[in-house]
């Protein structure tokens, strides 16, 4: 018993993790329809640049994301600006095409300043636990799970509770209707996409910590995060954390309970079958444009 | 349109994705053309970026210095050498493309191995078709050499079931209340890591050590707390570890994090990085791991402190023990060529490194009929944040110690 309930925190933490670095992808599809290739591109270049105010500048990683997060930001807002900007009402499927060349880009730039050595962050906690009735809790996933819980509850708060919230989604729901009551749908956009991406910055510095990381990790990343937000049910920031958790579990379960050379098959396998049931996703819903065909 | 477009619409957008990204990148092109007055041209692909770039990019340093110092003593036969080096990205799929366009579109004279037996695999079938001489930095799995392949050949000295031979005669020669009664045997899913742990697990069962844990798990693992919490609750004296590079710092950390130290710790490939290992898990946390490797900086072989002091001058530092493979492969086509007096009959330079033994930096080389070494391998030991060679003895630099003592190092 003691042992399950080991396997089952360890997958909530991990979760908890996945829930960091999903909620910006869902977000940004949610309200832009952008399916974001490049996210795990940029989960990689916020570890990296957390890599270096660690090594160069000795901050801590986790108070790197003070730093990390708004640089992050930024260059999400510029990447809107220049890149995503110009095909905002094309098809889907260009979003695809164009953010996966943004990921090949952003993997070979960061080849070229940080090299494609495998690269570390261990700050003197990186490597130890809490103890807690005999289980343990490793501390950076603890405190990544702390900063996945603010960073969701702030998310969640500024999109329920603030004017911004609500202009965003009013864009998402509605983008001609927002435009009537003067909301500049294509400034919101832009501060989605650069807010997506910050979410992504904030989960690269904790993921740095976690795992050693290369340019090329982007591909396991987005491979992940893609099956997250589709188990959720694409847009919803609680589907997020709900698949992110799911799939933090089914990977320790299956880790711990079947074989470890499952544990990377199974959660897609529930992905598949969640979504023979419910195709929009566990809390994803009817698209606007889709309810208005039908 | 509703429930049944949107999921047919993400199935589509899905799919097209998962495609892409298992298409990843492909190599670049140089101008073909070979000559017989210019220099010769020697292809390969290397994982310069994805999964293997670790191991990609110290190779590529290898063949760098190899080149180098040729060129500055006369050339290959007099003629420089021209290294045309392509990324496969770590993708089966690209290396096969990469070699193909090495050999009909750059025409290149010779090739070179690339790295991992997962990418050799192929890219030695594609040496093979063309009949074109294929020497191979890594890629010591045991179905390389089941094929029948002539053109084939491993640098290193021993394939990798017998890689951890050494180690496990060792083990099973203790003393019964120095051996561990218990092992644990983690291994990444890899025609290279599995073999090598097999290969230590049938010596040591045969010895009477217990296996209480024995799981693959997949390439793409990242997360290895629940490995290490099943290894843990088994409580092995000992773990052997088939690793790669990033999952041997993975687990590695994931062992510490669980306060699982067992009293004898062996890893397969990720110790013999070096600098890049002790910057992974810390100089503190490496005191008494052991590993294979196949050299040291501080071997008299023949060249080796002409290789050491370049690779210094070019890169700085001390080269890992895949920079000093990727040299040792150059060395043995090398020899070949110089032997035969020239690159034409590639049949030629096969046929001369069956029958002789070869002076590398790793020491001499032989094949047998499959073109797999037949040598053993060195052990290696962190101690005191330095790497030392511990078996055999004819090769110690240090005596080996018992024990993993985690945070001894300092």
């Amino acid at each position: 018993m003691n042992q399950l309930i080991q396997n089952l925190v360890l997958g909530l933490l991990l979760g908890g993790v996945y829930a960091l670095v999903a909620a910006g992808l869902t977000l940004i599809f949610g309200v832009m329809r952008v399916i974001n290739i490049a996210h795990g591109s940029f989960l990689m270049l916020a570890a990296f640049i957390t890599y270096s105010l660690w090594d160069t500048l000795g901050i801590d990683p986790l108070l790197a994301i003070l730093i990390t997060t708004p640089v992050i930001f930024a260059i999400g807002w510029v990447t809107y600006k220049v890149v995503v900007a110009p095909i905002r009402t094309a098809p889907m499927a260009s979003s695809v095409l164009l953010t996966f060349g943004l990921a090949l880009i952003l993997e070979a730039a960061m080849g070229t300043i940080w090299g494609n050595n495998s690269t570390a962050i261990r700050p003197g906690y990186a490597d130890e636990s809490f103890q807690l009735a005999g289980l343990f809790l490793p501390k950076a996933q603890v405190y990544g799970g702390l900063v996945a819980v603010l960073v969701l509850l702030t998310l969640g708060l500024v999109l329920s509770k603030t004017w911004l919230g609500r202009a965003i989604r009013a864009a998402a729901v509605n983008p001609s209707g927002a435009e009537l009551v003067g909301i500049k749908v294509a400034s919101v956009a832009a501060l989605v996409f650069a807010l997506g991406i910050a979410a992504a910055g904030a989960g690269g510095a904790i993921v740095g910590i976690l795992y050693p990381f290369v340019p090329g990790a982007h591909y396991q990343w987005i491979a992940r995060l893609l099956a997250i937000v589709v188990l959720g049910g694409m847009g919803s920031l609680n589907g997020a954390v709900l698949g992110a958790l799911m799939f933090g579990v089914a990977e320790t379960l299956t880790s711990a309970y079947v074989s470890p050379s499952w544990a990377t098959a199974v959660p897609y396998a529930i992905v598949f079958a969640v979504l023979l049931i419910r195709p929009q996703g566990l809390l994803g819903s009817r698209l606007r444009e889709d309810a208005v065909t039908a | 349109m509703s429930h049944v477009s949107i999921g047919r619409r993400l199935q589509a957008i899905a799919v097209s994705t998962l495609l892409m990204l298992g298409a990843a990148a492909c190599g670049g092109g140089d101008d073909g053309g070979g000559s017989s007055t210019g220099p010769i041209k020697i292809g390969t692909s290397l994982p310069l970026t994805g999964e293997f770039s670790q191991p990609g990019t110290a190779a590529q340093e290898g063949y760098k210095v190899w080149a180098d110092m040729v060129n500055a003593n006369g050339g290959l036969l007099e003629r420089d050498v021209e290294l045309v080096i392509k990324d496969d990205a770590s993708n089966q799929n690209t290396v096969v493309a990469d070699y193909n366009a090495l050999v009909s579109r750059d025409r290149v004279d010779l090739l070179l191995g690339t790295f991992s037996s997962l990418l050799n695999l192929p890219a030695s079938a594609v040496a093979e078709k063309n009949q074109m001489l294929y020497v191979e930095p890594a890629g010591g799995s045991p179905d390389m050499f089941s094929r029948g392949f002539t053109y084939l050949f491993f640098a290193q000295q021993a394939t990798s079931d017998k890689q951890g031979k050494v180690f496990a005669e060792w083990v099973a020669g203790l003393p019964a209340d120095q051996r561990p009664k218990t092992a644990a045997y983690p291994t990444l899913d890899d025609p290279f890591a599995a073999p090598n742990v097999e290969g230590i697990r049938e010596i040591l069962e045969g010895a009477g050590v217990k296996t209480v844990y024995k799981q693959t798990y997949a390439i793409d693992t990242k997360n290895f707390d629940t490995i290490v919490n099943a290894m843990k609750n088994a409580n092995p004296d000992l773990v052997v570890h088939g690793a790669q590079f990033e999952d041997g710092i993975g687990l590695t950390r994931s062992m510490l994090k669980a306060g699982f130290t067992p009293s004898m710790f062996y890893q397969t490939n990720a110790p013999s990085f070096g600098d890049q290992f002790v910057k992974g898990i810390g100089a503190e946390n490496t005191e008494g791991i052991l590993y294979a490797v196949s050299h040291s900086p501080e071997a008299s072989t023949p060249g080796n402190a002409d290789f050491v002091k370049k690779y210094d001058e070019m890169f700085g530092g001390l080269p890992p023990e895949d920079a000093a493979d990727a040299f040792a492969a150059a060395q043995v086509m090398q020899a070949a060529v110089e032997a035969v007096g020239s690159i034409d009959d590639q049949q030629a330079l096969a046929d001369w490194l069956h029958e002789n033994e070869v002076d590398t930096i790793l020491g001499p080389l032989s094949w047998d009929e499959t073109g797999a070494p037949t040598g053993d391998f060195l052990i290696g030991q962190w101690q005191k944040g330095k790497a030392e060679i511990v078996l055999p003895e004819s090769a110690q630099t240090a005596d080996i110690e018992l024990g993993w003592k985690p945070g001894g190092a300092g």
